[in-house]
């Protein structure tokens, strides 16, 4: 019954967090430094593991799928697909509920602990939305950002490894890349950044403006908030899997 | 003036406050003191709205909080200026940041203007060159005094203050006792101080609330505070051997 009961506050917090904002200088203020918080700073790791799993994905595909049956292409189509479908949207979602969410959820829980938070009350600021409401806003407009740098920087990753290892040429690699692509996959991995990055944001904030007690909470708040975020994110990927392919 | 009638507050069946009223004057430091779990910031949070209470009203110059709609409660709550145990400034803004805060989202002053306001409140605080500070760079009373010019900043009606000597040597105790005593005299506002430091209660007391077990076992001043025989009241103001002396000496004076 416990899950109800968080679901209530969940969507009670969310009614707070999307009410009017009291001085909208002052929130486009917040938003620009959240998304260069958020976003801009997970650019680098983005890239970094993006361009390693693009040269894993076409180094796995080469060793496991090809036959002489199959046409060499299929490396770089494969890889392509891969990313798209799932590692850039579903996989580095993952791993942004890691590094953002525990962010958002030990950023407000220590504001709540060391009372910042009832001090805005206080002051009669809406907290809620003024902590929260720039971070969602941040993390679903850099999510889709951050897919496409990921797709970009995994075929790249590719297209390094595939010559360097000499398992695929760099013409049938690029043939591959660009056969039989269908813009819908896109389309569909980019809505999915957008519902995961609203996760994201909004499941560690909530975690985070309830925690109770001290740091030791605003650690497992923090904790949980990745454990959380991520079971989340793999249900919706199921959830929009099903709904949009079908 | 801030007047309380009959509030009570419960926590899963465990009585925290019983039927409280008093009224705190504009213009006067009003002390609450108790023993530390008597319910005495459960009795500020009420007061300020931070917790709901169960029954019972708190009267902010004859407006009733719990009776008004969410805009109203807004501007209420920009007359009301707090200072938090531990100051509670914003980790992420800096000195100068923390203060202008409630000018920059609830007024359309000039820059120039918040800027005057800002200086003006710093130095009535007397923290100098630390506006480009954030809080983790300063010590335990300047965060206070910072908290306290950021309380100010609006000039608000009432103001509030969660253990303002808490962590702090006695002759910034002191320090920062005096400021709010001036800053109340000096803005005429209704003050209202939550504590167990027995300095300020003797110096800076104009009405003193002592609560015990949730409940209001006295109220008087720092003068009849010393006559005092309700017994629960003297365990707990002349506790300590110094105080006792204290007492003993002041008594000797009066009768001299």
């Amino acid at each position: 019954m416990r899950i109800f009961y968080h679901i209530g506050q969940y969507f009670l917090l969310l009614a707070r967090v999307f009410k009017k904002p009291e001085k909208n200088s002052i929130y486009w203020r917040q938003l620009i430094l959240e998304i260069e918080k958020l976003g801009i700073n997970s650019v680098g790791i983005v890239a970094i593991i993006s361009v390693f799993m693009g040269g894993i994905i076409t180094l796995q595909l080469t060793y496991n799928m090809v036959s002489p049956l199959m046409p060499s292409y299929i490396i770089g189509l494969g890889n392509r697909d891969t990313l798209i479908l799932e590692f850039s949207s579903t996989i580095l979602s993952l791993m942004l509920a890691g590094k953002i969410g525990s962010n958002i959820a030990s950023e407000i829980g220590s504001m709540r602990v060391t009372e910042q938070i009832d001090s805005m009350e206080i002051m009669g600021v809406n907290s809620a939305s003024y902590l929260i409401l720039p971070k969602i806003i941040a993390v679903v407009f850099i999510s889709p950002l951050l897919f496409i740098i990921s797709v970009t920087c995994g075929i790249f990753g590719g297209l390094f490894t595939g010559p360097l290892s000499g398992v695929v040429t760099v013409a049938t690699y690029l043939n591959g890349i660009t056969t039989t692509f269908n813009p819908f996959y896109v389309y569909f991995s980019i809505i999915k950044t957008l519902v995961f990055g609203f996760l994201i944001a909004t499941v560690p904030a909530y975690l985070g403006y309830y925690v109770q007690g001290g740091a030791l909470e605003v650690g497992r708040a923090s904790t949980k908030s990745v454990v959380n975020t991520s079971i989340l994110i793999l249900f919706f990927d199921l959830v929009l899997t099903q709904l949009l392919f079908k | 003036m801030i007047e309380i009638k009959n509030i009570s507050k419960s926590f899963e069946g465990r009585d925290v406050l019983i039927d409280i009223s008093t009224v705190f004057e504009k213009g006067k430091t009003n002390l609450i003191i108790g023993q530390s779990g008597s319910g005495k910031t459960v009795l500020l949070k009420s007061i300020v709205g931070l917790i709901e209470v169960d029954s019972g009203e708190v009267l902010f110059d004859g407006r009733d909080n719990r009776h008004m709609n969410f805009k109203e409660q807004k501007l209420l709550r920009q007359e009301i200026g707090m200072v938090f145990q531990n100051g509670a400034l914003f980790d992420s803004l800096t000195v100068e940041e923390n203060v202008r805060f409630p000018m920059d989202m609830f007024t359309n002053m000039s820059l120039k203007e918040k800027t005057t306001r800002l200086n003006f409140c710093l130095e009535r605080v007397n923290i100098k060159d630390s506006n480009r500070l954030y809080p983790a760079e300063i010590s335990g009373g300047m965060r206070k005094r910072v908290a306290i010019a950021r309380a100010i900043a609006l000039n608000p009606k009432y103001l509030f203050c969660d253990e303002p000597n808490s962590g702090l040597d006695p002759v910034t105790s002191i320090l920062i006792d005096t400021l709010i005593k001036e800053i109340t005299a000096e803005f005429d506002i209704t003050t209202v101080i939550n504590t167990h430091d027995m300095n300020s209660v003797m110096e800076i007391g104009d009405k003193i609330l002592f609560i015990s077990e949730g409940k209001k076992c006295w109220e008087g001043n720092s003068t009849q505070i010393f006559n005092t025989r309700n017994r629960k009241l003297n365990a707990f103001v002349f506790a300590s051997p110094f105080s006792k002396k204290f007492k003993e000496l002041r008594l000797m004076e009066d009768d001299e």
